[in-house]
């Protein structure tokens, strides 16, 4: 079971790549509020359907729990935002980096002090020698991605720029 | 430029942890698909008022638009199901490790290749040094 989940959310993590991808050149053309929201209506549109067909009969509603469980889109849509803006101009490989090393960090936090009602599992040495490991893998990946636009023979900041 | 664009990406990222702690704990008391859709049913409500207020007005339509470039919304909701699905078994960090992984090896590949549109970015040594940094990373939180 945890080994099927582990496949599974490497997958997840493949789409969301794509995701990047694809948004980041429809962003650019459509504009990015547009592109959002087509992300997310689809988004709750596929949902809707899959609840019609495959949910199971459950004994809370949404209505029921504590309102700050439900703000989780408070962090989504920004991220998409964010991703439109950036995976033009810094790459698509640069930009993934960064999100991981906020993704990281933070899910480091949630786990250490069990926030958001999550089992707590404390900071260790090799937690923290991964850190490092990010920030180095960071570092390599931009410093890269920067030469590649300044020894390009356009100039850097339109080479990337959304058409 | 960049490096405003990049600090702004890493709080992203940590967004998305945030959000994939709360879609766990909340998928087993309504169901996963139902908290799924609570992310989209908001996030689709915010997006349509952002759209409708600050959207430019001459931007093209989405219907003039190739419809593999509107896929977007049906990967999300793969990712957002297996948030749901796999934290409460696996754990925040694990089921993070896990999508890492996967972000990683396509990002390069879409680069590498110029995939979906996005501007072709060859891979250097730097980038293979960064990938194995990634995978030694992933290995440590893995053994911890």
């Amino acid at each position: 079971m945890s080994l099927i989940m582990i496949i599974l959310a490497v997958a997840g993590g493949a789409l969301l790549s794509i995701q990047a991808a694809i948004n980041g050149q429809l962003g650019s053309k459509v504009g990015i509020f547009r592109s959002a929201f087509l992300t997310f209506s689809v988004g709750a549109l596929v949902t809707a359907l899959l609840i019609v067909f495959f949910e199971p009969k459950q004994t809370l509603t949404l209505f029921d729990v504590p309102k700050w469980q439900l703000i989780g889109a408070l962090f989504g849509v920004p991220y998409i935002v964010i991703m439109v803006l950036a995976v033009q101009r810094i790459g698509t490989a640069v930009a993934t980096v960064a999100v991981i090393f906020g993704q990281l960090t933070m899910s480091m936090l949630i786990d250490n002090f069990g926030w958001l009602n999550n089992p707590a599992i404390p900071f260790s040495p090799t937690r923290l020698a991964a850190v490092v490991c990010l920030g180095i893998a960071l570092y390599f990946i931009y410093s890269g991605s920067v030469s590649a636009n300044t020894t390009g023979e356009t100039d850097g900041s339109t080479a990337n720029a959304p058409r | 430029m960049q490096a405003l664009l990049l600090v702004l990406v890493i709080a992203g990222g940590m967004g998305l942890s945030i959000e994939a702690g709360l879609l766990g704990p909340l998928g087993q008391q309504v169901g996963d698909l139902w908290a799924t859709f609570s992310i989209f049913g908001v996030g689709a409500a915010l997006t349509f008022l952002l759209m409708l207020f600050f959207s430019p007005r001459n931007a093209p339509s989405l219907f003039a638009q190739p419809g593999w470039q509107l896929t977007g919304g049906i990967l999300g909701a793969g990712y957002v199901i297996v948030l749901t699905l796999a934290t409460p078994v696996i754990g925040v960090a694990m089921t993070m490790i896990g999508i890492l992984a996967g972000q990683v090896f396509k990002s390069l590949i879409i680069d590498h290749f110029g995939l979906f549109g996005t501007p072709h970015r060859k891979i250097d040594a730097r980038r293979v040094y960064a990938l194995i940094f990634i995978i030694i990373a992933l290995a440590l939180v893995a053994m911890s």
